[in-house]
């Protein structure tokens, strides 16, 4: 028989055999197209690209042996034994008999997630890298309204706020959040849990409406999965440091609704037990942190010890020993820097501010902070508060020990990981603009003016920190005025270092075009930084630079005649994607000349 | 041995009926039970004729072969004879004596084991059987089994078990009771539904468990933390926000109100989704509408869309041009425009470079034809033929200035009217005699070939000019399609057409197609062959150059696709390894094509020059290009009615 012949009914081979369509693959299992939906979302099955779609192209094709890994599942009886249970509970309430009915509804087949978890995700790095949909999820229903009658029920809102807080207050806690961004979607943050970075996004703390262009039933059975995700994650994150989970929180401010810094408090007190002050807060990171020393220390004497008991003939073992404490060193530089930023800085938030980011937000660097509310630990008038949150437009009554600053200079600090200085984001004034951490501007290839500036300050800052830690604590505000007087005499003299280095770049890049040119064509190279030299008759100028650039460009061309034709429209591609990038870069650099140009216009 | 010839030991009487019922005793004692040989009933017995068959098929079974070989015969055959039969070696076997009545009797009752003795008339001998199978033989007489082990008849043992089964096997009617409610079981519920009601019994709730607990233990163990199943393909992660989400974005993200409308001008699927915005203050923020609808999306991607692993590439785009050796090397070449040769009105169609190379001819579609001095520049001679000029050629003789043009439908032979005195007078003559006798050719060796329109045929017909034999025949009476461009070998007689897809090798001696060269371009426009003559050029309208390798294959050994509209005209360079493409897109191209004497060495092509200058006109470039024969000179004629001379 050749090999090509099969049988009518006899299996099939290659893709035909190994993927199945969605409708086929719904009538193998028999179940619902509902069930079915809901089962992947649950197990994480997702459909395959195969290589031939034998069926056609608009069809969504599942693998083999994903659909059996679906029809092994005990998951797929509990459904049909809940569909049961519906049917059984609607003919008792068609026969009305209600006992029968009641009874039903008190006892419905429940299932249970976990097994699932442990099979996704078998180790706890896994589930961390997975994190980012399942926390911003959680955290887009945690900010819906939680109203009876809504397709959401409220209780599941309720955990979906509790889980994001006990998220928030393990990540504060830890000081593992590292950058913030406040974007027109919501409030973005990554943290770095495990040395996993972790983004979400949480709406702005306003009423969302739900709307109607959405399946509920999709995202609530993904919801269900999350939150069980979450819970257990919450539950390892509290087990590692040594809290006991769930938290049980101090009813008083959880009514207030400030259930974050509840958590906090009982995290704080997790540890020691019986003090339940808030400054134990502060004291206990101190603690902390002189255990970190410690530790290193202690690191540090074993290494000594180490490099005794090895033999001296294993450099390459020694080297090893030592860079892993030194990379371990640089984790901990990271962390301290954001454990140490707004250390012995006190907060106090208004009341128009987002209280529930910047509550999160600060203590996860080390500030202490209050608001304007009830169960708040400190008062507006506390003396010692070196910073007030405040956004509005003018401010009545004026501390002057305080410096009142708009909400986006604590979002900016913290992604400058430096104290920016002030002046910017007084109150009633436009903030400077604010930027993304997550874009790599070189990469990207055009620097936002603000951000020049932020590196410059991080620059500066970081020759001052030196000193800082010697002038000790007491005159924290002296040293902060000293600090803003310094930078602000130096921003002057940075304008103009920016300007002269302005005209150097814009040399140096003339320089560096004019340095490719002549790679790419070696008979014009010799004369041709003397055109650009002497670049004063303008047409001829162009003339010659046209000639040239047509030069340089053919020279490229020319070896571009050898190349394959996969090559060639690889090479295409490349060159388009290069093309639309220096277009948006192009594009921006229009937008802001215009702008700087309208803006003098005004200012004259 | 069943055959009933058994008698009571008391009665002698052998009478030949069967063993009589009532005659045995049912026990089993041996002394009831004699067997008697009766000498004479053998004769009696001899009449019934199973009995030898009975007997047989009984000795068969037990010792050895019967002694007589008879076989299977009525033993009264041998009642008459002196013997019973014969042994295995064939003699006779006597009959014993016949022992009298008497006799016998006497030592019957003499011997005591005589009741066990047989006579085997068969064998004629008598056989002692021994207490053990007179036993048995007894026992088969009473009807019993052989052998008083076997019980015949053995209790029956059930093999399936009826208890509990179910199966009433029992075909009573139920009784009353069991449809009647239980009295003491009504009581006891009666009993426990006042305790419930008073709250004695309590129910269990359902238990709550522990919803949380450390899911992910200790994680040493590696090999359990392996996902099962298939490869798991991550999600890719949503793009993470730039500067132009921001609240607060800096002014040059966000886009004009020009750039906004613009964007509705856009197709769907082009448009920005996303406009910056900027507010003053974050309090000034409102809740981003679409927020659950993203959520919703990205849920529905996380699990509708289909996932495969894509390898992106990340490679340096100047890695994947071809390394090419460096042009100082390959020197030298035509780079820069050294001359420019202006007096045509309109396109140059076509030029030709004198053998010495010391002038060219040009036609132009203005009707006219210019000789120009190459050094110099300067126009020497113009005619004004009349129409348009699409082909021009020199003698390839250098003492011979003549010129061939093809201008309209006719070739035109002009005395170039150049060079010394002497060779003037010569082609003037020749000509002369031309013109005498009337006829187009002349007895000039020429191996330039035109095509011309044959009117009568309403097509192009390739017609081979004889030109010293004066007469032109036609090598092709058919050819796969249009012929476009043709050209002879340089050394050996042979001729390579190029029709529309394909070049034809054809040998001018045999007459007949040696090769079939496919260019797997579109159209060729223009064919060029190697000094050499092993290696052929074609260039085509869809701007790809092919070069052929003859002695390697009859497909391109390279397609080089290098310009960008139609390719109008390929030359070699007759002395340096060079060759030149034009196009109607105003570049000309130089390339080095080094073919070496080494067969096992692929000829080395490399790029050299993209010459640029001619500017386009009416969609028209470059039209014609061609070397100087000695020096590296490229000559391009352009339709901006320029011929332009490029130089090393």
């Amino acid at each position: 028989m050749p090999k090509h012949y099969r049988p009518a009914g006899k299996k099939k081979e290659g893709n035909a055999a190994k993927y199945i369509t969605r409708t086929k693959a719904v009538k193998y299992l028999q179940i619902s197209l509902a069930t079915f939906r809901k089962l992947c979302i649950l197990k994480g099955v997702f459909p395959r690209d195969p290589k031939k779609k034998v069926e056609g192209n608009h069809k969504t094709y599942y693998h083999m042996k994903d659909i059996a890994f679906l029809a092994h599942d005990p998951l797929i009886e509990k459904f049909r034994e809940i569909k049961v249970h519906r049917k059984k509970v609607k003919k008792a309430f068609a026969k009305k008999n209600k006992d029968l009915a009641d009874r039903l509804l008190n006892r419905p087949p429940t299932y249970k997630l976990d097994r699932l978890i442990l099979e996704r995700y078998p180790t706890f790095v896994d589930a961390l890298r997975d994190l980012d949909d399942c926390l911003t999820m959680v955290h887009l229903f945690a900010a819906l309204p939680a109203v009876e009658g809504e397709r959401v029920q409220v209780q599941r809102i309720h955990n979906c706020r509790r889980l994001s807080h006990e998220w928030q207050a393990y990540i504060s806690r830890t000081h593992s959040l590292r950058k913030t961004f406040i974007s027109v979607k919501g409030i973005y943050y990554q943290a770095e849990v495990q040395g996993q970075k972790i983004t979400w996004l949480t709406p702005h703390a306003l009423q969302q409406v739900l709307t109607d262009d959405v399946d509920f039933n999709v995202m609530l059975t993904f919801l269900e999965f999350y939150e069980t995700l979450l819970g257990f994650i919450n539950f390892k994150l509290y087990h590692s440091i040594n809290v006991n989970y769930p938290p049980v929180l101090d009813p008083r401010l959880e009514a207030l609704a400030s259930e974050l810094y509840a958590l906090c408090r009982y995290m704080s007190s997790g540890r020691v037990p019986g003090n339940s002050e808030p400054a134990g807060l502060i004291e206990d990171k101190e603690g902390e942190d002189n255990k970190e020393s410690s530790k290193t220390d202690e690191s540090e004497l074993r290494l000594a010890q180490l490099q005794h008991q090895l033999p001296t003939n294993e450099p390459g073992a020694l080297m090893h020993l030592v860079q892993e404490s030194t990379a371990a060193d640089a984790d901990d530089a990271d962390a301290k820097e954001c454990r140490s930023l707004f250390k012995n800085l006190k907060f106090y938030l208004s009341r128009e501010v987002p209280r529930e980011s910047l509550l999160f937000i600060i203590p996860a660097f080390g500030g202490t902070v209050s608001w304007e509310g009830e169960g708040a630990p400190f008062d507006e008038t506390d003396e010692d508060i070196t910073h007030q949150i405040v956004d509005r437009p003018t401010q009545s009554h004026v501390f002057l020990s305080r410096e009142y600053v708009q909400p986006q200079w604590i979002y900016d600090c913290v992604n400058a990981r430096i104290i920016l200085p002030t002046e910017g984001y007084i109150v009633g004034r436009v903030p400077p603009p604010h930027l993304s951490p997550f874009v790599d501007n070189d990469a990207e290839g055009y620097i936002p003016e603000y951000a020049e500036t932020i590196k410059r300050l991080q620059a500066a800052a970081q020759s001052q920190v030196l000193p800082l830690p010697s002038l000790g604590d007491e005159d924290m505000e002296n040293s902060l005025v000293e600090a803003i007087i310094d930078r602000s005499e130096s921003n002057e003299i940075a304008d103009k270092k920016r300007k002269l280095e302005m005209l150097e770049k814009q040399y140096h890049d003339e320089l560096r075009m004019e340095y490719e040119g002549k790679t790419f064509s070696n008979r014009t190279a010799d004369n041709q930084p003397d055109v650009v030299d002497k670049s004063d008759t303008k047409e001829a100028d162009d003339h010659m630079e046209d000639s040239h650039k047509q030069a340089e460009k053919d020279a490229a061309d020319i070896s571009k005649t050898l190349m394959s034709r996969k090559q060639r429209g690889l090479l295409q591609a490349i060159e388009i994607n290069q093309e639309r990038k220096k277009d948006k870069v192009n594009l921006l650099k229009k937008r802001k000349k215009n702008a700087d140009s309208s803006a003098s216009a005004k200012g004259r | 041995m069943g055959h009933s010839d058994g008698d009571h030991g008391s009665d002698l009487s052998a009478d030949d009926s069967p063993w009589s019922e009532g005659s045995w005793s049912d026990d089993d004692d041996e002394g009831s039970l004699s067997f008697e040989d009766s000498g004479e009933g053998s004769d009696a017995e001899s009449d019934e004729p199973d009995a030898p068959a009975v007997e047989e098929s009984d000795s068969s079974e037990d010792e050895v072969a019967p002694r007589n070989t008879i076989g299977d015969v009525p033993l009264e055959w041998y009642k008459n004879e002196e013997h019973i039969g014969y042994d295995i070696t064939g003699s006779k076997i006597k009959k014993r004596d016949r022992e009298g009545r008497i006799e016998a009797y006497l030592r019957n009752a003499d011997d005591a084991k005589n009741w066990r003795k047989i006579y085997d008339e068969y064998n004629d001998e008598e056989v002692q059987i021994t207490k053990e199978e007179a036993k048995i033989i007894s026992r088969l007489l009473k009807g019993k089994t052989p052998h008083t082990n076997v019980d015949p008849y053995p209790d029956y043992v059930d093999w399936f078990e009826y208890d509990g089964k179910g199966h009433p096997l029992s075909s009573a009617p139920e009784p009353k009771r069991r449809f009647v409610p239980s009295k003491w079981e009504q009581k006891k519920v009666v009993k426990l539904v006042r305790a419930i009601r008073k709250g004695w019994i309590k129910f269990d709730k359902p238990k709550e468990e522990p919803n949380f607990y450390l899911l992910w233990g200790d994680e040493t163990d590696t090999a359990d933390n392996k996902r099962q199943g298939l490869s798991y393909i991550p999600a890719p992660k949503p793009n993470l926000p730039g500067h132009e989400e921001s609240y607060n974005p800096s002014v040059e993200y966000i886009p004009t109100q020009e750039e906004i409308d613009s964007y509705q001008l856009m197709y769907e699927e082009d448009r920005p989704k996303f406009i910056p915005r900027k507010f003053d203050c974050l309090r000034s923020v409102p809740a981003y509408e679409k927020a659950l609808r993203e959520g919703f999306d990205r849920c529905l991607d996380l699990y509708l869309c289909p996932r495969t692993r894509k390898k992106r590439i990340n490679i340096d785009p100047e890695s994947l041009k071809p390394k090419l050796p460096s042009k100082k090397d390959l020197r030298p070449y035509p780079r820069t425009c050294y001359l420019e040769f202006k007096g045509h009105n309109g396109p140059v169609k076509s030029l030709s470079v004198e053998a010495t190379g010391q002038w060219i001819a040009s036609g132009s579609s203005d009707g006219t034809i210019r000789v120009w001095e190459v050094e110099t520049g300067r126009c020497i001679k113009v005619w004004n033929v009349g129409g348009v000029v699409h082909r021009i050629a020199w003698n390839p003789s250098p003492d011979r200035h003549i010129l061939a043009a093809v201008v309209d439908h006719d070739l035109l032979l002009l005395n170039a009217e150049v060079g010394d005195e002497d060779a003037q007078m010569k082609t003037k003559g020749l000509l002369q005699i031309e013109e005498l006798a009337q006829e187009e050719d002349n007895g000039d060796k020429k191996p330039a070939v035109k095509w011309v329109k044959h009117e009568k045929f309403d097509g192009i017909m390739l017609i081979h000019h004889k030109l010293s034999k004066k007469h032109s025949h036609h090598p092709f009476r058919k050819l796969p399609g249009l012929p476009i461009a043709a050209v002879f070998h340089p050394s050996q007689k042979m001729f390579f057409v190029a029709t529309k897809k394909f070049v034809q090798v054809y040998d001018l001696q045999k007459a007949q197609l040696v090769k079939k060269l496919e260019s797997g371009v579109r159209e060729i426009s223009s064919i060029s062959i190697h000094p050499g003559g092993d290696n052929v050029i074609v260039g085509s309208k869809d701007g790809k150059l092919c070069w052929f390798d003859t002695d390697l294959s009859t497909r391109p050994y390279k397609t080089l696709k290098n310009h960008s509209k139609d390719i109008t005209n390929v030359t070699f360079h007759r002395k340096y390894p060079l060759f030149a493409s034009s196009s109607e897109d105003c570049t000309a191209y130089v390339f080095h094509g080094m073919v070496y004497s080494d067969l096992n060495q692929n000829p080395l092509i490399v790029p050299l020059e993209i010459l640029r200058g001619h500017s386009s006109s009416d969609g028209r470039g470059v039209l014609d290009c061609k070397f100087h024969p000695r020096q590296p000179w490229l000559f391009t004629a352009g339709a901006d009615s320029v011929v332009r001379l490029y130089c090393d």
